[in-house]
Formats: structure tokens, C-alpha cells, sequence
């Protein structure tokens, strides 16, 4: 086991978060900066008739105002579906018709104010089977001008299945059938941080400062649509205040660019909290969720069928693949001979929806995992029971035809209930629910070097959202080089400093740049062990490094200290060094057809998990507490037990929001919600007693030192056990997410 | 921005045109999310020491109108003598909000959601008004006309609210149906006031908060009078249900308004008749009997 996980620990970025000496994108000031508006379509769908920005452009006090006119003609995506600004159609609310520079934010709104934008409204898609009707409105006219290798069809963005056995003859063996519908309502990330951005140019090159997840795919995006080499753009993040998904992928760092030229001086953007909710193309998608399972009495599970209608939203951003992965959390990590899901992603007008921690596993798992509960009450059987007899174990096949390793899955529920209260009464009741999540390998660079005072620096491409993961990569390098974590000091978030990195999306953070530190500390440790072998003379295999000392093995007094092998290297072979994440090898599945395989449906070093929870309702008002969590958590190794234990309790919370309060609420395809007092996070005065356990295995394929990912699994299960807590307190099954108190009461009533 | 060190400067301004400020709760954050601009001129009056006081006085207890509702919380005679109070103004925002949040602005403000009117309104408050013209005091039932509209004059200031010194075997609870403990606002709430005499209700008093363009007093129940307190409960809920009349809106539709308004008259009702006989329930209700667990 890696030592780094008894020795105690001060992230890195604590103090200056908790202080108040960080510095975040809102805190910058740059000499003769301007303050960018844009202009929003309001409207969620018609065709601009009229869009002139020549008043607004005259107003003194404003250096620039652009519209597509002004910037090349790219679509982007991954269905490239859209403009940077507003092309002919808006396609909803909350899409950039029009940006202004001006000398301060009142001026920038009076050149909004007097933009002349005109249009005739078009018939608005807002209700996914109708979407797919023959006879429906295209929100993408020109759908099939777009390239691109998903499979699709008019409003259809993407369409993918799952297929396994015979499902017709495995429903017909089936004793008993359970069929289920459900439906949920939308939800956002909502960071504490609104996003900033502030872009400056120094001749051809321009400097981008902004608050996002994924610094360099940020990078691509303001290369690919405004059309500059990759070198002439360089994306600094400064600390970030929160993601959770709703900054990933590419956003506005273009707009911004593109002003700060057309204005010729630096510029910058401050969301408003009604802008972060509406414009970002993130926003968990809303869903139908239709599930019917055939049953042996014994309770195994024979077959499984699907239907999935997934809201892309306007345009596609990143979610091309959310058709195959919410397939993937509707089969859940059970044994299913026979299957068939379909999962559709339908093109509205509504926002886009896009990566939102754990893209479509909460939704599809609260359904699944109530239906389950479903399935245990059909054979009369305790819902504990009926996992342990249908979850995957090690060795066991899945779905998909993967047949997985060691993995901690029936522990998982093992451990999560043993720690689960008793209900203290009738108004009280437990629930649990299991869950999957993959890890996503990717290409991820580390420089390290160690300086002549023998204090080092690790110079990553990698972005700390807030899971610490980042703040983890000290531990790793510093347990190889036997070395303190608070030797090293980061230097990230800077595309122009450190090798490229995916970004804090897909909980790949340590899985992908972990091994990268590990990989470039063992490189440094090669370098330090000759050195030490020089001076020691002695073989350089055996070298010790502890303590901060270099000795030879078996003579532990006989030493040199990295300090005084820092200064040796500073006059000779500088200690520097690069790691890069090694491609995993691929996973084999077999027996399975999927349809619209976009990558996800074989999984490296999966992720599961178990989350029991003790619930308290009052029948009266139909509201819910949710009074103690017990999870435990299959994500291998755990090298930093406190970020860790902190991630299951942060998934936890965002769970319960997701269960109890989070949801948007639409009237002709805009949203009516979009702010903090009427879009209900929980609060910490909301929190129950959150206990997690992890059930670490050896996992070979995985991170650093057999490590998986943890920044999304704790926000897959919750829901789910809540809402079997709720269906045995209320006698019915929850049919719609979020799961309110005034739905509870009807349902009730 | 005039920054009043007496009362008669502010009072002046005021009748020059200028809008009085103390916490600036509502009217930054009104201003901040686009629902109405800061006035044109603004008082401060959070420094004016008249006003900031809490004095008991023979009929009752006066509270000046920049005493914070963290104040309230904390007050010993308000939470012994008028608790329902007590237990609006814990619930109010967050501990930000409470520290800066005054109870004349919360009146003034005249929202229908406000937490601290429904209880102002069974305790029989009295809002002092005053302007260079004058002094007045209204019953707080008579200051709201409707939604954010009040009957004071434009150039009147809420200076104080008194409210008389209770019968014996009295007290009162408020309680509100709300979806999370912190930064919520009233989906609907009940206060009720209560005095006991030999085991039954000898006085009554109701007041519904977010089901009708302001705060509204229950009609109606004398039917209560001379019942021992559990006999009224049932009234009680059937009595507020009939009586509001909600909207549907973001936070809930006005069929679960209606009734959601009925337990929480029947739930500060039991509250304030527990109350009235000696038991002790803390402040606020919603914690110890309230909502959820």
C-alpha cells in the first residue's frame, strides 16, 4: 500500500481559498480594461430578421461590438451544430446574438439595450416524443450538413443500444414482468463562481485568463473558431471556484478574445448568477425513462428492456455520447442475460445540455434503482437481497459483454448498510441503491524538476476544480522521492507552461496526470539514485531514497541528502524530468451489440458504489429529510483518504439537491427558475450525518498505485437510495425527479 | 446617499424625497437582480440610536425599527413574551441576513411571504409612524394593502412597533412550510396567539402568511372559544385552509398552498398551546415541532 496515505496533509490551495489571499478570474484588473455584455436571443426559437448593432456601436464609451459577421465562419461541437454567435436562427433563450466592449458595465448595457435585433418566432420543440414525430419542427434544419460519426436522424442527435441475448425469449421465460415509467426534470451544476473571463492580446498572441474545467479543450475551441495556430493562445486558470461539470468544454474564451482585439485592449466578463444558469451549453438533460424487467420467482433477472429519450437541447456540445452512457446506467451493474435499451438524444429549444458530474447516471440510476426496488417487492424479496443475488461480482459478466476483474461491488453494499442507522419510527425509513461509473484514460502530461536548494515543482497540465485531485500530485511525487508533499510546489492551470490534459472532466484527473507525476518521479528518482550512487559509491539500484536522504541499501548511516544532491545537479545534469499517462489497455467485450458505440460502453477500472441512506418524512407537507448517508465506495486505491472522504460528502449533497430540490421549471422553453432563491441547492444546515467507507482493491489497469476516479461515483447513487426511502414511507414509487414535497403530497394525497 | 445622525435629518430628507435604508436586504438586493432600481436619494438610518432599541414599557414592549432580527432571536422578553416572533425571525435568510435584516424594513417591505408579519398580526403590534408632519401608530393588519404596498405616506418612517403586554396564559408560535433550512422563504406560514383559561381557549388569534396579496388575519374562529385546545385543531386547520387564497407559482401551486396553510395554523396552534402551558418548545418551532424532522 502507498505510504502517502497515513502522513498528514495541507492541500496546497487551502490556505489562499480559505483566507482569502486566492485569487479568482473576478479579482483581475488589467490596465484600460473594458467590460464585455452580451446580447441574448430570449427567444427560443425564430429566425432573426433584422440584427443591427450601428447605434450600439456609435454609443461613446464602447470600443467594440461583434456579431457572427465579425468572426470566422466555424461551427463547433461534437456535432458541429453551432456558430459562436447566433447564425440566421436562435435556437434558445439563453444563445449570444451579439457582444459588446465598452468603457464600464453600464455603458456595455446601454450598447445591448440598443442593438436592433428583430425576428419572426418559430415553432418551438420543447416535448421529446413529439420531437421525434415525422411531422416535428427541426430545430437543425440543416442537420445533415453536419459531419460527424453519430448515429442520427432529424431531431435525433444521437441514438445508441444496447443489445444482449435474445430478448424475447428472455422476457417470455420471464414468471413475472415489471414495467416502469419515469420522467426528470432538468437540473444545473450552479458553481458558487460565476464564470469570468479576461482576455488580453500582446501583438499576435493573446492571453486568456478564465474560469474553466478544461484549460486546454478551452484552448482548442478559441483556436478552432476564431482560426490561430495552438501557440498563439495561452489559457491561465486562476483558482477556480467550483465546476461541477458546468465548466467543461469550450464557452465563451473566444467571444472574449475576439472583443479584446476588436476593442484593442484587454476585456472582461463576469457572469451574472441568471447568466450562469441560462447561457452555459451544461445542463444536466432532463429525461423519459421507460424500463421493464422480466423476473424468474427466484428473483434473477432474465431480461431487460428499455426506452430512453434523453433532452440534448439546442445544440450539442459535449453530449453526443449521453445516449450510450445513460444506457449503460439503465442496464446498471447487474447480471442481464437478455437486453435491449435504446437511448435517443432529441434535439429542443431548450438549453444545451452537456457534462454535469456524472452526465445522465443520477437520472437514469434513481429510476433503475427504484424500479429495482420494484422487482424485490414483485418475488417478495428484501431489496438488500435481491442486489447481492443480481449485482456483478468479480468475474462476473455485464451487459455489455465485459467481464470484470476484482472489483468491490457486493462489499459495497455490504459495508454501506451494516453502517446505516434503524428507522427511530414509522415516519422513518432506509433506502440504499448501487451504482457504476467508468474511468475515462486519456493523454495527460507532468514536468517535474528539482531546484539547487532541493525544492522541486510539478508543472502539470491539470486543472483542480476543487476535488483536490491536483492538490494529490505532491503526495505522489514526493512517496517516490522520499520527500515531503510540501517540498514541491504547482504550477498549473496554464496552457503554455505544462504538457496537455483533458481537464478536470471524467473524474480523470488522478487516474490520467497521477500516473504522469508517477511516471515523471520515478524518472527524477532515476536521476537523483546515479547521482547519490556517484557520491556513495555504490550501485545506483541500490539506492534509498527516505527521509530526504539518498543511502545504500543496508548501510542506512551512510547518507547524502537530496539537498546537497540538488546543488551537485544545479553545476551538472539538471533533475528534470516529464511523465505522460500510458494508454490502458483496451477492455475485450464479447456477446453484445451496441449500436452507436461511441467508446463507453467497455469500462477501465470501473467504479461502484453503494449509498444507503435514513430518510424522515413528514406526511402532512410531503416534506423529506434525509437524516444519515452510509456509502462505501469502490475507486481502488486511495492515496488522499481526506480529499476523498470529502468528494463522497460534496457527491452527497449535489445527490440530495438532485432528489429533493433541484429542478428546472420551463414555460415555453425558458426557464423560470434561474436563480438561487428559486433553484433550491440544499444548504449546510441541510445536511444529514454522511459516513463513508472504501472498499480498496487492488485493481491493476487503473491510476497511480491502482487508484480509480471518485469526483462523480458519489453523485450517482443518492438519489436512488432516497427515493426507495420515500417509496416505503409513501406505499408508492416516486414517478418524477426532482421528488418535491408538493409531488410527494400529490402522490400521497 | 444621506447618512442621517438624528431622526429629524432623516425625517427631512424623507420629506425631501429620499428613501430610507438600513440593512439594504431588500433594496440592494431588489436593485442587484433587476426588479427595482436604488432610489434616486437614499437615508441611512442604522445608526440612529432611537431606533434601535428594545424597551419594555408598562403596556408592552417597543422595538425600535433598525432592531435586526438576530436581535429578536437572542432577546430574552421577546423570546419568553412574544416567541412567535422569536421563531419568524430565526428563520429569516441566513445569519448574514438576520444580522443586517431590520423588523421595521421587513414590515415596510410589506411582502405576503414576510416571516415576522403573520406573528406582528396576532400579537396585536401597533406600527409608529413618523414624518415632519407627525406621529402615528396603525394596527400592522392596516399597514399592508397589497403585495410590497403599504398605507404609510411617502414621507413617513416606521420608527418603532409596540405591541401590548399579553393576557396571562398566553403565547404564541409561527411556523412556515419551507424545502431546505437555510436561505428559504415562506412557502406559506401560520402564526397563531393563544391564552388558556381552566383547560380551554379563552382567546384566539390567526394570521396566514403567502396565501393572499398581504398577510391576512383569520375570521372565524369563535367556534374555539371555550373548547379544550385539542377539540380546536381540526377547526383550526379546516378555518385557515378556507380562508387563504393562494397563487400558484414557482414555489408550489395554490391547491397545496391552501392546504399546507391549514397545518401549519393547526401546528402553530398546538405549538402556542404548549406553550401557554408552560411547556417548553425552542425557538424556532420549525426546528423543534416544525417541519420535516
Amino acid at each position: 500500500m502507498v505510504q502517502t496515505q497515513d502522513r498528514p496533509f495541507i492541500r496546497a490551495d487551502g490556505p489562499d481559498k480559505v483566507t482569502g489571499s486566492g485569487r479568482y478570474v473576478a479579482d483581475l484588473s488589467l490596465t484600460g480594461m473594458a467590460t464585455a455584455k452580451f446580447k441574448y436571443a430570449e427567444v427560443p426559437h425564430a429566425r432573426i430578421t433584422k440584427l443591427d448593432v450601428t447605434a450600439a456601436r456609435d454609443l461613446p464609451g464602447v470600443f467594440a461590438v461583434l456579431t457572427q459577421a465579425d468572426v470566422p465562419d466555424v461551427r463547433f461541437g461534437a456535432i458541429p451544430d453551432r456558430t459562436l454567435f447566433a447564425h440566421d436562427i436562435v435556437r434558445f433563450e439563453g444563445e449570444v446574438v451579439a457582444a459588446v466592449a465598452a468603457v464600464d458595465a453600464e455603458t456595455a448595457q446601454q450598447a445591448v439595450d440598443a442593438i436592433v435585433f428583430e425576428y419572426e418566432p418559430l415553432p418551438i420543440v420543447d416535448d421529446l416524443e413529439a420531437a421525434l414525430a415525422d411531422d416535428s419542427p427541426l430545430v437543425h434544419e440543416a442537420w445533415e450538413d453536419y459531419e460527424t460519426g453519430v448515429v442520427r436522424d432529424r431531431n435525433l442527435a444521437s441514438f445508441s443500444s444496447i443489445a444482449r441475448g435474445d430478448i424475447e425469449a428472455g422476457m417470455e421465460s420471464a414468471d413475472i414482468v415489471i414495467s416502469s415509467r419515469f420522467e426528470t426534470d432538468a437540473s444545473h451544476a450552479v458553481p458558487i463562481e460565476p464564470r469570468g473571463i479576461v482576455a488580453q492580446w500582446e501583438g499576435d498572441k493573446v492571453t486568456i485568463w478564465t474560469s474553466t474545467q478544461v484549460p486546454f479543450q478551452a484552448r482548442g475551441g478559441v483556436c478552432e473558431t476564431l482560426q490561430l495556430p495552438t501557440n498563439r493562445v495561452r489559457v491561465i486558470v486562476p483558482h477556480l471556484g467550483g465546476g461541477f461539470g458546468g465548466k467543461c468544454g469550450f464557452h465563451f474564451e473566444a467571444h472574449i478574445a475576439a472583443l479584446a482585439r476588436a476593442a484593442g485592449r484587454p476585456v472582461k466578463l463576469i457572469f451574472s448568477r441568471k447568466e450562469e444558469f441560462l447561457a452555459p451549453d451544461r445542463r444536466r438533460e432532463g429525461m423519459v425513462i421507460e424500463v421493464e424487467t422480466g423476473l424468474r420467482s427466484d428473483g434473477t433477472i432474465v431480461g431487460r428492456r428499455g426506452r430512453l429519450l434523453l433532452d440534448n437541447g439546442a445544440y450539442t456540445a459535449d453530449a453526443d455520447f449521453f445516449s450510450q452512457l445513460a444506457a449503460m446506467h439503465l442496464a446498471g451493474p447487474y447480471k442481464i442475460p437478455n437486453v435491449l435499451i435504446e437511448s435517443s438524444l432529441i434535439y429542443t429549444n431548450r438549453q444545451p445540455s452537456g457534462s454535469v458530474r456524472a452526465p445522465t447516471a443520477p437520472q437514469a440510476c434513481w429510476a433503475v434503482e427504484s424500479h429495482t426496488d420494484e422487482l424485490a417487492a414483485a418475488v417478495d424479496m428484501d431489496p438488500i437481497e435481491f442486489r447481492r443475488l443480481n449485482a456483478i461480482d468479480s468475474g462476473d459478466v455485464g451487459v455489455v459483454g465485459q467481464t470484470y476483474g476484482e472489483i468491490g461491488l457486493q462489499q459495497c453494499i455490504e459495508k454501506a448498510v451494516e453502517e446505516i442507522g434503524e428507522p427511530a419510527g414509522d415516519d422513518e425509513a432506509i433506502g440504499l441503491a448501487i451504482g457504476w461509473w467508468p474511468s475515462f484514460p486519456g493523454p495527460s502530461g507532468v514536468y517535474v524538476k528539482i531546484d539547487d536548494d532541493g525544492t522541486g515543482q510539478i508543472i502539470t497540465g491539470a486543472q483542480e476544480c476543487g476535488t483536490g485531485a491536483v492538490m494529490t500530485l505532491p503526495m505522489i511525487v514526493a512517496d517516490e522521492l522520499g520527500m515531503e508533499p510540501s517540498d514541491f510546489q504547482l504550477v498549473y492551470q496554464d496552457t503554455s507552461a505544462a504538457p496537455y490534459d483533458t481537464g478536470a472532466t471524467g473524474s480523470q484527473t488522478l487516474l490520467n496526470n497521477g500516473r504522469a507525476a508517477l511516471g515523471a518521479a520515478v524518472e527524477i528518482g532515476r536521476q537523483l539514485r546515479e547521482l547519490a550512487a556517484q557520491h556513495l559509491e555504490a550501485a545506483a539500484e541500490d539506492i534509498v531514497l527516505e527521509n530526504g536522504t539518498a543511502s545504500v541499501v543496508g548501510s542506512p548511516a551512510v547518507t547524502v541528502s537530496i539537498v546537497e544532491l540538488a546543488e551537485m545537479a544545479a553545476d551538472e545534469n539538471l533533475l528534470l524530468s516529464h511523465g505522460s499517462s500510458e494508454p490502458l489497455p483496451e477492455v475485450p467485450l464479447e456477446g453484445a451489440t451496441c449500436v452507436g458505440d461511441l467508446g463507453v460502453a467497455a469500462w477501465s477500472a470501473p467504479q461502484f458504489s453503494c449509498h444507503a441512506v435514513r430518510v424522515k418524512l413528514d406526511r402532512e407537507t410531503g416534506v423529506a429529510r434525509v437524516l444519515e448517508v452510509s456509502t462505501a465506495h469502490d475507486s481502488g486505491t486511495i492515496i488522499n483518504p481526506i480529499g476523498a472522504t470529502g468528494q463522497v460528502e460534496g457527491g452527497v449533497m449535489m445527490g440530495i439537491g438532485q432528489a429533493l430540490s433541484e429542478g428546472t421549471v420551463y414555460g415555453e422553453a425558458r426557464q423560470l427558475n434561474a436563480g438561487l432563491l428559486e433553484y433550491k441547492l440544499q444548504t449546510s444546515a441541510d445536511a444529514p450525518v454522511i459516513k463513508t467507507q472504501f472498499i480498496q482493491i487492488d485493481t491493476p489497469n487503473a491510476g497511480p498505485h491502482g487508484a480509480k476516479g471518485l469526483a462523480e461515483a458519489p453523485n450517482v447513487t443518492t438519489a436512488g437510495a432516497i427515493a426507495n426511502a420515500l417509496a416505503k414511507l409513501t406505499g408508492t414509487t416516486l414517478r418524477r425527479l426532482p421528488m418535491t414535497p408538493e409531488r410527494i403530497w400529490e402522490e400521497t394525497q | 446617499m444621506i447618512i442621517a445622525e438624528t431622526l429629524e435629518q432623516a425625517l427631512e430628507a424623507l420629506a425631501a424625497g429620499a428613501r430610507p435604508i438600513a440593512g439594504g436586504s431588500d433594496l440592494v438586493v431588489a436593485h442587484r437582480s433587476g426588479k427595482a432600481p436604488l432610489p434616486a436619494q437614499l437615508v441611512a438610518i442604522d445608526r440612529l440610536e432611537e431606533l434601535s432599541s428594545i424597551e419594555q414599557g408598562e403596556d408592552g414592549v417597543r422595538i425600535g425599527a433598525v432592531v435586526n432580527h438576530a436581535r429578536l432571536v437572542t432577546h430574552p422578553l421577546i423570546i419568553d413574551t412574544y416567541p412567535s416572533l422569536a421563531d419568524a425571525a430565526a428563520l429569516v435568510g441566513s445569519p448574514a441576513t438576520r444580522n443586517v435584516g431590520t423588523i421595521g424594513g421587513n414590515v415596510m417591505n410589506g411582502s405576503p411571504a414576510m416571516d415576522t408579519g403573520a406573528p406582528l398580526v396576532v400579537l396585536g403590534a401597533k406600527v409608529a409612524l413618523q414624518s415632519t408632519n407627525g406621529y402615528r401608530e396603525i394596527d400592522v393588519a392596516d399597514l399592508w394593502t397589497g403585495p410590497g404596498v403599504t398605507s404609510a405616506e411617502p414621507d413617513e418612517l416606521c420608527v418603532a412597533l409596540s405591541i401590548p403586554t399579553p393576557q396571562a396564559s398566553t403565547s404564541s408560535a409561527y411556523v412556515r412550510l419551507e424545502y431546505r433550512r437555510a436561505m428559504e422563504i415562506a412557502v406559506v406560514g401560520a402564526a397563531c396567539s393563544v391564552t388558556l383559561s381552566e383547560g380551554v381557549v379563552s382567546a384566539i388569534n390567526i394570521a396566514l402568511t403567502a396565501v393572499a396579496p398581504t398577510i391576512v388575519a383569520v375570521d372565524g374562529l369563535e367556534g374555539a372559544i371555550g373548547q379544550p385546545p385539542q377539540d380546536v385543531e381540526a377547526l383550526v386547520q379546516s378555518v385557515a385552509s378556507e380562508q387563504a387564497s393562494p397563487i400558484s407559482d414557482l414555489r408550489a401551486g395554490a391547491e397545496y398552498r391552501r392546504q399546507m396553510v391549514g397545518v401549519m395554523a393547526k401546528r402553530s396552534f398546538a405549538a402556542a398551546v404548549a406553550r401557554a402551558q408552560g411547556e417548553a418548545i425552542a425557538v424556532p418551532v420549525n426546528r423543534s415541532i416544525g417541519i420535516g424532522a
